[in-house]
């Protein structure tokens, strides 16, 4: 059985978005800015021109963390959000009420509202789409221009993922929360 | 395109609307000619498993050309991936690439033939077929003449004709028919608007405009150039990898804090338009402290030692520079030592429009500084790269007695002859300074109003023709001043003419169609074909009536013997048009490199000799093109030139050597701010505003201005403000930002379109053009984007 993860080159991201579009496209995600699976933080600049910090300006691509411990599922009154095959958190739209308390219990702010099915989405790791068709990379890997992404099996002491992560310095979000996020961001 | 639902109301969120779902909609529908069934204005796609084509293309989203497959299911394109197998694009789309599908599927697309049947700009126009389209490019209408009448009126001067073309793998055809077919010397492009001096100019001193292996440099100063958001491959993946401690230490220079200085080590907020003076001190510290690589300098740089002399009699000196250039003496120091002193160093050519009237003499200095590192022609260098070679069809073009040479040469220097000067071309025909008429423009993928600086002027131009004939995809602001209007298919729904891209790792390229053209689209090969044939017979019985060279050849001869010289001597138009594209592609590359590579070129895409066996996946990231002894590092050996000085510019009325003078020193008046433009890996200039998915990411265009500043004006974020030039004004939202020093302000190119036929497009945002006062620099008489000033007041 896989367990599945990201790791994040995340120095690599220029915030070009090229992942969020690659996203939409595959996936089927709405149009309209307010609505994707995932995204790149970006923080406001500190200093004063011409003496900016260059430090302080940073791009951090993110979305659904895939936690082993996760919150939303947690929450979930109609066990729409479940852990399905390879520790993939998914919603299965069918029972999804639109309660939305797994948008409130996300640490990460990771979903969102579908407004055709009116219910709630989020990073499925391309899992009913490339995944499902035997493809080995989710959308935002394959289309970076620097290469951030790297999606894989942890359990398989083989691939490029754990290969990766065994020799990579790396971090979590919010690790503090408990929730044990499967994306690693590399330093 | 009328729809029920606005596009616009839409992304304000007030209307519920039902999706059209991937490849639950069905194609039939998106194409019908009613277009309220349409319903939504969004198409969204969705992949699913069902058996799907992969067909290789590449992108036409921007001049790049990365190469991709898109993935078609049941007729219509679900999705664009990245292509493995290119060397220059490395398996990536940008999100301009991912957003292709939105532009293709546009519904604001030219969708038929039209001609104008209102006043030039009211965007009034008919639905013709196509042979009534040609019909009134030949014959005009009551609203407008013809091309046979005008040149009739003219005694076939064929130089009374002009065209323009922006960038593209079919650019090469229009030239063809239009410049050597029906043959006129009149022609511009995007060249004079955006890079001919970077190109010109590093051709002049390095031999060519050189590629930087990014890959293995280990210091970079990259100025004025953007390659965080103005995406070129391979250098914007292999700088950002190791970018930040990782192996290449990064210096930006630029006047505004863009993306790429938040990934460099320093960012220095350069004065606009005075990088020259800092190359200068930079080559100064070089030569005073003994810096530079002297064995490659005695060998290969020409003239080194006037220059050396040059520069330090001019006391270019970083303290000079520092008051010139707002970078710290110490800065350029340290910044000339690290160069020197690093194993790989890089001063990155960049590629970008002309920014200031120095950038001749700029991109001369930067090349020389270059050479005096040595580190030319070797990994880690700024290479040469080979190009592999495709055979040539041969072209019968026919000689015109009464055609004249072109005339836009009006204050510049050295006359690059075939693109010209867009700006010295239109206004001398303003000015009434061109020795003959020019009656008609025939344009195709190009929109002079928003690229080509003082739009009000390019508007009196067009009106002033004749004629004037578009080919495009979407109706541009320009399309609103045509006379006949020809929709062509996007670059999904054609199969383009292959193309060779040179480099370390070179390769060959096939576009090919996804989808058959869209509505009454048709490709821009057959446009041309069909043009020809509704022209030649026409415009060649007016050349037998005034042209008395053909008059003297062709005296006394039957119609046989007639009909024998018209096809010898070139006069039929539609002779290089015979053969398909795809034919054409098949036959010169088996004659070049034998069946099996077409076979491999045609299923993937792409094509190099010894591909089956250099390409290997590296891991799920990174493939290998070339094996490393393989890549073309090293080519020109001793044969490696660098011309330092370069004495018959001189005879030109050019500095020989770069040289810093007053009047580029950077100034604004008190109160006022000067105005720099760029572009964004997020859209295309004007032709990508219109996309929908880009549209999530830049909303619009801001003016970026400085936070202090701002608040002393009482300016917010979001506050509209007026942009005033000496020239026009435009209205534009403000972006207070610490990110821009305080007399400049920024704004992305593109925006502010004027075509109500462009729903997203319309009125979002400002057009720089509009505002940028039409100046040139003096060498090819190239736009200069960065030398405006202007008032910023709250409106």
């Amino acid at each position: 059985m896989a367990r599945y993860g990201m790791a994040l080159d995340y120095k690599n991201c220029i915030n070009c978005k090229a992942c969020e579009v690659a996203c939409k496209e595959e996936n089927g995600v709405q149009l309209g800015a307010d609505k994707h699976r995932i995204w790149v933080g970006v923080k406001d600049v500190e200093g004063l021109w011409p003496n900016i910090s260059i430090a302080s300006s940073t791009f951090e691509p993110s979305q659904c963390q895939q936690c082993e411990n996760a919150p939303c599922q947690e929450v979930c009154p109609t066990q729409a959000t479940h852990y399905a095959k390879g520790g993939i958190v998914m919603v299965d739209a069918d029972k999804c009420i639109l309660c939305s308390y797994c948008m409130e219990a996300c640490p990460y702010d990771a979903r969102y509202v579908k407004e055709d099915t009116m219910t709630v989405d989020k990073c499925t790791f391309c899992s009913d789409t490339r995944l499902l068709r035997g493809e080995t990379t989710t959308a935002c890997q394959a289309t970076c221009p620097t290469k951030v992404r790297t999606f894989g099996d942890l359990d398989d002491p083989n691939s490029e993922i754990s290969q990766l992560l065994s020799h990579r310095q790396h971090f979590t979000l919010k690790t503090h929360l408990g929730t044990k996020p499967k994306l690693f961001y590399m330093i | 395109m009328k729809v029920e639902i606005s596009r616009r109301k839409f992304l304000q969120g007030s209307v519920a609307l039902s999706i059209i779902g991937g490849t639950s909609f069905s194609a039939t529908k998106l194409l019908s000619e009613d277009e309220h069934d349409i319903g939504d204005m969004r198409i969204m796609t969705r992949t699913t498993n069902i058996k799907a084509e992969k067909v290789p293309f590449l992108c036409g989203m921007c001049v790049n050309k990365c190469a991709g497959f898109a993935r078609v299911e049941k007729g219509v394109v679900v999705k664009l991936d990245p292509n493995p197998y290119f060397p220059k694009s490395r398996n990536m789309l940008c999100p301009r690439g991912n957003a292709g599908i939105q532009t293709l599927y546009d519904p604001d697309r030219l969708k038929y033939p039209m001609v104008r049947v209102g006043e030039r700009g009211d965007g009034k126009f008919k639905r013709v077929t196509w042979d009534e389209a040609y019909h009134a490019i030949l014959h005009g209408t009551d609203k407008f003449k013809g091309i046979l009448q005008i040149l009739d009126e003219e005694k076939d001067n064929r130089s009374t004709i002009g065209y323009c073309n922006g960038e593209g793998l079919s650019k090469e055809g229009f030239e063809e028919l239009m410049g050597q077919k029906i043959g006129t010397p009149n022609y511009v492009d995007e060249i004079s608007i955006c890079l001919e001096s970077v190109l010109g100019a590093y051709s002049a001193t390095i031999g060519a405009y050189g590629e930087a292996d990014m890959s293995n440099a280990d210091f970079v100063i990259i100025a004025g150039a953007n390659r965080a958001e103005a995406i070129i491959t391979p250098d914007t993946m292999d700088m950002f990898k190791r970018s930040q401690g990782r192996g290449l230490k990064t210096i930006v220079l630029d006047p505004r804090f863009t993306n790429t200085a938040a990934k460099a080590d320093r960012w220095y907020a350069v004065n606009p338009g005075t990088d020259l003076a800092f190359v200068l001190a930079l080559t100064y510290v070089v030569f005073d402290e003994n810096l530079y690589n002297k064995e490659f300098a005695k060998k290969y740089v020409v003239g080194y030692e006037d220059y050396k002399n040059h520069v330090l009699k001019n006391g270019y000196t970083p303290e000079w520079a520092e008051k010139i250039t707002n970078i710290p003496a110490k800065e350029i120091y340290k910044t000339a030592r690290e160069f020197m002193a690093s194993e790989h160093p890089i001063y990155y050519q960049g590629r970008r429009s002309v920014f200031s009237k120095n950038d001749f003499q700029l991109r001369r200095a930067m090349g020389i500084f270059q050479g005096l590192s040595g580190n030319l022609d070797k990994k880690g260098g700024i290479v040469y790269g080979k190009k592999l070679t495709l055979p040539k069809e041969d072209m019968n073009a026919p000689m015109y007695g009464q055609a004249q040479d072109r005339f836009d040469k009006d204050g510049i220097a050295i006359f690059a002859g075939k693109t010209g000067s867009w700006i010295v071309f239109r206004n001398m025909v303003l000015e009434g300074k061109n020795p003959y008429p020019l009656r008609a423009m025939f344009m195709r993928k190009h929109n002079p109003l928003s690229g080509v600086p003082n739009t009000k002027k390019t508007k009196e131009f067009l009106k002033k023709m004749d004629l004037n004939v578009m080919i495009d995809i979407l109706p541009s602001d320009t399309t609103m001043f045509c006379d006949v209007v020809l929709p062509e298919a996007s670059y999904l729904e054609r199969t383009s003419p292959v193309a060779s891209y040179g480099g370390l790792e070179p390769a060959i390229v096939q576009r090919k169609a996804s989808i058959k053209p869209l509505y009454e689209c048709k490709t821009p090969e057959v446009i041309y074909k069909e043009l020809a044939e509704q022209l030649t017979k026409p415009l060649w019985e007016n050349t037998l009536k005034y042209d008395e060279d053909v008059q003297d050849d062709t005296k006394g001869m039957k119609t046989q013997e007639l009909a024998k010289y018209y096809k010898e001597n070139g006069f039929d138009l539609t002779e290089p048009w015979e053969k398909s594209v795809e034919e054409e592609n098949k036959e010169r590359i088996v004659k070049a490199f034998g069946e099996e590579a077409w076979k491999i070129l045609d299923e993937k895409g792409v094509y190099y000799p010894n591909m089956k066996k250099y390409h290997k996946q590296l891991n799920p990231n990174e493939y290998q093109y070339y094996p490393e002894d393989k890549k073309n590092y090293t080519v020109k050996g001793d044969k490696i030139k660098v011309v330092a000085n370069f004495k018959n510019l001189a005879k030109k009325g050019v500095d020989p050597m770069p040289t810093w003078k007053k009047e580029y020193e950077f100034s604004v008046p008190e109160g006022q701010f000067r105005l720099v433009t760029g572009r964004h890996a997020q859209f295309t200039q004007s032709g990508t505003t219109n996309n929908m998915a880009l549209r999530d990411l830049i909303p619009t265009n801001y003016i970026w201005i400085n936070k202090r500043v701002a608040e002393k004006r009482g300016i917010n974020f979001g506050d509209k403000v007026e942009v005033k030039s000496s020239i026009g004004k435009i209205h534009i939202k403000a972006y207070p930002t610490e990110k821009i020093g305080p007399n400049q302000i920024f704004m992305l190119h593109g925006f502010g379109g004027s075509s109500q036929d462009m729903e997203m497009a319309y009125g979002n945002g400002g057009n720089d053009a509009t505002i940028i006062e039409d100046k040139i620099e003096p060498v090819y008489g190239a736009a200069v984007m960065h030398e405006t000033n202007v008032e910023v007041r709250k409106v």
